[in-house]
Order: C-alpha cells, then sequence, then structure tokens
C-alpha cells in the first residue's frame, strides 16, 4: 500500500507520493476529521438554543 | 437543560466554518506545496553539477556533457543521465556565462517563433507537433537515426541545427514544420536549449517517451 521513496529530494511532499493512499490519508486527516469537529460542535451550540447567525 | 432535536445542516453558520476551514487549509497547502517545489526547480550551480549533486535542473553547463535516456529500475522510469563531456559544436568548454548566454539566445528565439504554438515544451504548448522536452534524446537525431545522413552532418546538434533553418528541405514528418527564417546562431542556440531542457529531471515525463517504437531503448 506504501510504495518506496523515490523521490530525487526528500521533502513532506514527496513522502505523501507513495502510493494512492498516503496523499489521501494525508487530506482527509487534515481536512475532513476537523469538519466532523466542526459539525457536532455547531450542533451543540444549536441544541443549547444559541441562534444561527 | 433539555437537547432539542435539530439538523447541523440547516445553519449558516456551519456551512460558514466550514468553507472557511476547506478554502484556508487548500490555501495553505499550495503556499507550502510552491515553497517546496521552487528550491527543487530551480537551476543549479555549475559546482554542484561538477561535483555530482542529485539535481532536477542542471546549470547551462550541461551543454558540455553527454546526456543519455537510462531506465531507472527504482524510480519504474527513464532519467536523464548527465555523462562525461562531449562537444557540442565543436567545444566541450562552454564556460558558465557563455553556455547561459546560448541558452537565453535560444530561450528568446523559441518565444520569438512561437515554438509552442505547435510544440509543448515540458507539457505546455500546442499539440500539433511532438513535444520537444526530450527531443535532444531522440534517436532519430543519432547515427542510427535518418536525420544526420539527410541533413549530411556527423553530429547529432548539427542535425538538429541544420533542420531547423531549413526545415521544409527534409521532409520527415506528415505535417511539416514551416520555415521559420531561423539564423545560424539562432539555430545553435535553440539547440543549447533543447539539450538542457532534455537534461532536465522530469520524472519521466513525457510518459512512455522511450517506449514507443522508434524511440530510446524501444523494446
Amino acid at each position: 500500500m506504501i510504495d518506496p521513496f523515490t523521490d530525487v529530494f526528500p521533502s513532506f511532499f514527496g513522502m505523501l507520493n507513495r502510493g494512492p493512499m498516503t496523499l489521501t490519508i494525508f487530506l482527509h486527516s487534515l481536512i475532513v476529521l476537523p469538519m466532523f469537529f466542526i459539525y457536532f460542535s455547531e450542533k451543540k451550540k444549536l441544541q443549547r438554543g444559541e441562534p444561527d447567525d | 437543560m433539555e437537547e432539542r432535536p435539530t439538523s447541523v445542516w440547516g445553519s449558516t453558520r456551519f456551512w460558514r466554518k466550514s468553507a472557511g476551514w476547506v478554502t484556508g487549509v487548500s490555501a495553505l497547502l499550495l503556499i507550502w506545496l510552491s515553497a517546496d517545489t521552487v528550491p527543487q526547480i530551480s537551476m543549479r550551480s555549475a559546482e554542484d553539477l561538477d561535483a555530482g549533486k542529485p539535481m532536477r535542473v542542471p546549470p547551462p553547463t550541461v551543454i558540455n556533457h553527454k546526456i543519455t535516456y537510462e531506465f531507472d529500475a527504482r524510480r519504474g522510469h527513464e532519467i536523464p543521465i548527465i555523462g562525461e563531456k562531449e562537444a557540442f559544436f565543436g567545444r566541450n568548454d562552454y564556460s558558465e556565462e557563455e553556455a547561459n548566454a546560448l541558452l537565453t539566445h535560444g530561450k528568446l528565439t523559441v518565444q520569438a517563433k512561437n515554438c509552442m504554438s505547435c510544440h509543448t515544451l515540458l507539457g505546455n504548448g500546442g499539440y500539433y507537433a511532438p513535444d520537444l522536452t526530450k527531443a535532444w534524446l531522440d534517436p532519430a537525431w543519432s547515427d542510427q537515426g535518418p536525420y544526420m545522413a539527410m541533413t549530411g552532418t556527423t553530429s547529432r546538434e548539427e542535425a538538429m541545427a541544420k533542420f531547423l533553418m531549413k526545415p521544409s528541405t527534409y521532409p520527415t514528418h506528415a505535417r511539416r514544420m514551416p520555415e521559420l527564417g531561423i539564423t545560424e546562431d539562432e539555430a545553435k542556440a535553440v539547440v543549447a536549449f533543447l539539450k538542457h531542457m532534455a537534461s532536465i529531471d522530469t520524472n519521466g515525463f513525457p510518459r512512455n517517451f522511450a517506449k514507443i517504437n522508434g524511440g530510446v531503448n524501444a523494446k
């Protein structure tokens, strides 16, 4: 699933370019997972009766 | 306090925060990616080349060297290999200034003659004529190919320069290259520009250049 590192220079984005899953996992961790937090925190606010702006 | 059943999907604040998060993080990622890429695609110095350091974009003095295109099993594609010194228009001692001036002249000629109207360079340009990224490495220009005999020359660079000056004299393709009025000096500079471009490590781009019939290391 994770291919060997073959880039010319070692770099963070080179590490992400190691097969189809590595970039996907990174982007989902960084972008999608925090959106669950945003969802549930907004849900709590609405349930407490805070007005939506 | 009793929790009221509620839906977040209609909340303006939720959508605003989500959009802000996605846009903001993506923008930061793109800035980071650019900062990560720029040093890698910057031209290296002649000292780095002499020291044999790994690089993507060699210095202009690479025109003093032989360039081959060899399969790298670890990376899974061909990469340009900068070899021993090799004469380029009879010389292999171009200084960094001379080589840089030649390459700049070549680049300006390529722009002035609008080569990218038909050709692609590093993938950018028109799709009418062949991609020129690795044109220097095309075996058609080697002593095994037809161009040297057609142009009556004995080296790759002379064959390319002579072709560029009078392309219609050498019909090699169903789509003929037009006469662009390229002078001898301009042709030499363009060939230097193409030789340098072929030495750039493009991660195997254009894909399968080496595998197409008649190409480098064709199977």
